[in-house]
């Protein structure tokens, strides 16, 4: 073995036998993790090595201890306070978004300003071995994040945790000590750019999207070599002149520059092709498309890119010149099956903010069919059967009224939108069960009101707003689960919730976990839908279930702290959860 | 009585058993709006209003800039105990609209133009310091400066680096930024 090989495993033991030395605790030697590990994470059923789970983001675990004739008896097995809660910029308090990483018991999560902890839970209980707090500069970027201080979690590569901070940087901390073993800027908070998603590891890559349409920011994806810090490739979601795509902001304003194209949802990784999935956000400013005409891409769109180069190999747009802030920036869900027709299929699944679930080849990028998964759309009649785009869609016009009526404008300046602007989805992710091929969606059951105001090049500043105009909201908004059959394409059910879904979904093969900002977590039977059990955790569940097993046990985990968009900018749409204190808590549940 | 009148009585009240310590709590380099500066903060002010007291638009809906308004010390007064009915703007002092009266309003009287509560309350000389800060610092201004951001954040934070002089610059050809390609 060579040198590098053997000084590892030299420091390896030394840490085992230290461990082991402090006397009572097991040791446990580093797992390294390798492009392998991850390309085949399902062979580790009782881990959960990836942010969805595997890198086709389907968060289905194939763990049954726990199943629907039993969950009924599931309690709380331990739990633990974490911190982060504090406010800084805008923001009164931080909250939870993130989904816990399990590797062989030893868990990781991170509060809302990005500190990770790294948890021994063998032994039924929850051991803190190390905090690694980044210091993230809460005023510098808690002024440009427009919607919370969150962190949606980590990732795993070699002997290091990787992560983001809301300031912007690519931290990379060494798994056994929690010391910080490099980090770089990669977003800039100067330019209105903050990062709350967590990395995708691809191929010794860990790839970064970044947040801020509502800052003016031009957005991108880049990829930074884990070996050697260096960046790889950056990807922007908007051309530059010139570039593809490009004639489509048919301004004289430079619109693009500040055009917005988000991407802080963490993506999907088709090894087979070497592509990687990642959803775009919306185009700035958000509420006026007059001042931004032409289709605005790759807003709004599903992206597939050549991993190694960044190359954009196809996209598919949602929402051409979006003017209602309906980001496409979800995750893609990738999987196989055969569709309506019989043949079998290569689908990208990806629910979007419009209110639509769409289907589409991930090998070519055409649509293969969309349907509404909320229960109120009013902006479009529907999709065109063939491209998928609204029937309203006029590509001869370079500026979108869709529904005019009810489409904000200049000429429209104050409209009542559903979805509301936040989307029949936000960032939450959805499920995928493969046995019963049922894709779960959490369901922000939405209509608001958007106010628009005209904006001009001298409104355009650095750090400050740049939406044409805001959101508020005079009706009540609910939720729901709702399951789509992904071999017919069509509705399945709709588990309605009083409140919106604001966390995300887990699927097992009988079950379907998820939570309420009102403080519950629930299990419904998968195929019915119906309620099977209900804890309420006191707080508000803003975040993804997730489960794993040590020694043996399974495990449901879930980080618990209200935060994000909801509580300061939408909760008048919700007026009870005004009731709802901030936190910042672990729960784990087991039978 | 209106609340700015009930203001500036509990004020007064204050200001007469204040003087008295005056001397012993004073520093002679302190400034006097120093004290209005922390309500700014901890009343969130800042939350819709941004440090710079320019508001605007977005999330949250408009709030008001703090530098182009024409409102008189009194009207700020009043708009913070009383918020502003139909809008965004919070109430922040305690029994407004309930006790006493706002805009010649009680809660029934304003109805669902019931402005929502503040996330603290403010006792009148909080409220009376905060208007004397946005007068002195804010109202009137033109645009933030470095200079306005150090004073407001200190510098333990690279929140005021996007106003230094060139920073426009900097900030788009930093090498934080990355190669472009």
């Amino acid at each position: 073995m060579d040198n590098h090989v053997k000084s590892r495993l030299k420091t390896a033991l030394l840490a085992t036998a230290a461990a082991a030395a402090l006397g009572g605790l097991p040791a446990y030697a580093a797992d390294e993790m390798t492009q392998d590990r991850l390309v085949n994470s399902e062979k580790e059923p009782g881990n959960w090595l990836h942010h969805h789970k595997n890198y086709s983001a389907t968060r289905f675990s194939s763990l049954k201890e726990i199943n629907k004739d039993n969950v009924k008896n599931l309690k709380v097995a331990w739990t633990m306070h974490l911190a982060g809660v504090e406010g800084g910029g805008i923001w009164t308090h931080g909250g939870l978004e993130g989904t816990p990483i399990v590797e062989n018991g030893m868990m990781y999560v991170t509060d809302g300003w990005g500190s990770v902890y790294k948890i021994d839970t063998h032994g039924g209980k929850g051991n803190l071995l190390w905090k690694m707090d980044p210091k993230t500069d809460h005023d510098w970027a808690g002024a440009v994040a427009c919607c919370g201080v969150d962190n949606r979690g980590v990732a795993l590569w070699g002997n290091l945790v990787i992560s983001h901070t809301l300031d912007g940087r690519l931290i990379a901390t060494n798994k056994e000590t929690g010391q910080v073993a490099w980090q770089k800027p990669v977003a800039d908070p100067d330019k209105g750019e903050v990062i709350t998603g967590a990395p995708l590891i691809v191929k010794n890559m860990a790839i970064t999207g970044v947040a801020g349409a509502e800052y003016g920011i031009r957005g991108w994806i880049a990829a930074t070599d884990l070996a050697t810090q260096k960046e790889v490739w950056r990807t922007h979601t908007i051309p530059a002149k010139g570039e593809p795509g490009s004639d489509t902001w048919k301004d004289d304003k430079n619109a693009a520059a500040a055009g917005g194209g988000s991407t802080w949802v963490t993506g999907s990784y088709d090894p087979a092709t070497d592509t990687i999935f990642w959803g775009v956000g919306n185009p700035g400013p958000d509420w006026d498309n007059q001042y931004r005409p032409g289709d605005n891409l790759y807003t709004d769109s599903s992206l597939a890119l050549d991993a190694s180069t960044g190359k954009i190999k196809f996209h598919y747009q949602h929402t051409p010149n979006d003017p209602y802030d309906y980001d496409s920036v979800a995750e893609n869900v990738l999987v196989d099956v055969a569709g309506p027709s019989g043949a079998p299929a290569k689908l990208a699944l990806e629910a979007d903010r419009n209110g639509f679930a769409y289907a589409i080849d991930r090998t070519s990028g055409k649509f293969l069919w969309g349907i509404p998964f909320v229960k109120k759309v009013t902006w479009t009649k529907g999709l065109d059967p063939e491209s998928g785009k609204p029937i309203e869609y006029d590509p001869k016009n370079p500026v979108q009224h869709y529904n005019a009526a009810v489409t904000p404008s200049r000429e429209n300046k104050v409209a009542d939108i559903c979805p509301g602007n936040m989307g029949g989805k936000n960032w939450p992710p959805t499920a995928y069960n493969p046995e019963l091929k049922l894709w779960y969606i959490p369901v922000i059951e939405s209509c608001n009101r958007i106010t628009v105001e005209e904006a001009v090049p001298e409104k355009l500043k650095a750090r400050e707003f740049w939406t044409g105009g805001g959101p508020s909201q005079p009706v009540k908004i609910t939720g729901s689960v709702t399951a789509i059959d992904v071999t017919t394409g069509k509705v399945a059910g709709k588990h309605e919730t009083q409140f919106p879904n604001l966390g995300g979904i887990l699927a097992t093969p009988d079950l379907v976990f998820s939570g309420q900002p009102s403080g519950e977590v629930v299990a419904l039977d998968a195929k019915t839908l119906q309620k099977l059990w209900e804890f309420n955790t006191g707080g508000g569940v803003n975040a993804p279930p997730m489960t794993f097993s040590v020694d043996g046990k399974q495990y449901l985990a879930i980080l618990v702290g209200l935060g994000g968009a909801w509580d300061k900018w939408f909760i008048d749409a919700t007026p009870e959860l005004k009731r709802i204190q901030p936190g910042s808590m672990l729960y784990v549940f087991a039978l | 009585m209106n609340y700015s009148r009930a203001v500036t009585a509990a004020l007064a009240l204050a200001l007469v058993s204040m003087s008295a310590l005056h001397v012993h709590a004073q520093s002679p380099q302190s400034d006097p709006t120093e004290a209005g500066k922390a309500v700014f903060k901890r009343a969130n002010c800042f939350g819709c209003h941004k440090w710079h007291g320019n508001g605007g638009g977005g999330y949250g809906g408009d709030a008001l800039s703090l530098r182009k308004t024409e409102l008189t010390r009194d009207q700020i007064i009043e708009t913070v105990a009383c918020g502003r009915p139909g809008t965004g703007m919070p109430y922040f002092a305690r029994g407004a609209y309930d006790t006493t009266k706002c805009y010649e309003m009680t809660r029934q009287d304003v109805a669902d133009r019931m402005p929502p509560e503040g996330g603290t309350f403010l006792r009148a000389p909080d409220i009376e310091a905060v208007a004397d800060y946005v007068i002195a610092n804010i109202k009137g201004k033109g645009e933030a400066t470095y200079a306005e951001c150090v004073s407001f954040f200190g510098n333990t934070s690279r929140v005021c680096d996007v106003y230094k002089a060139g920073s426009e610059s900097s900030a788009k050809s930093a090498a934080t930024s990355g190669p472009t390609k």
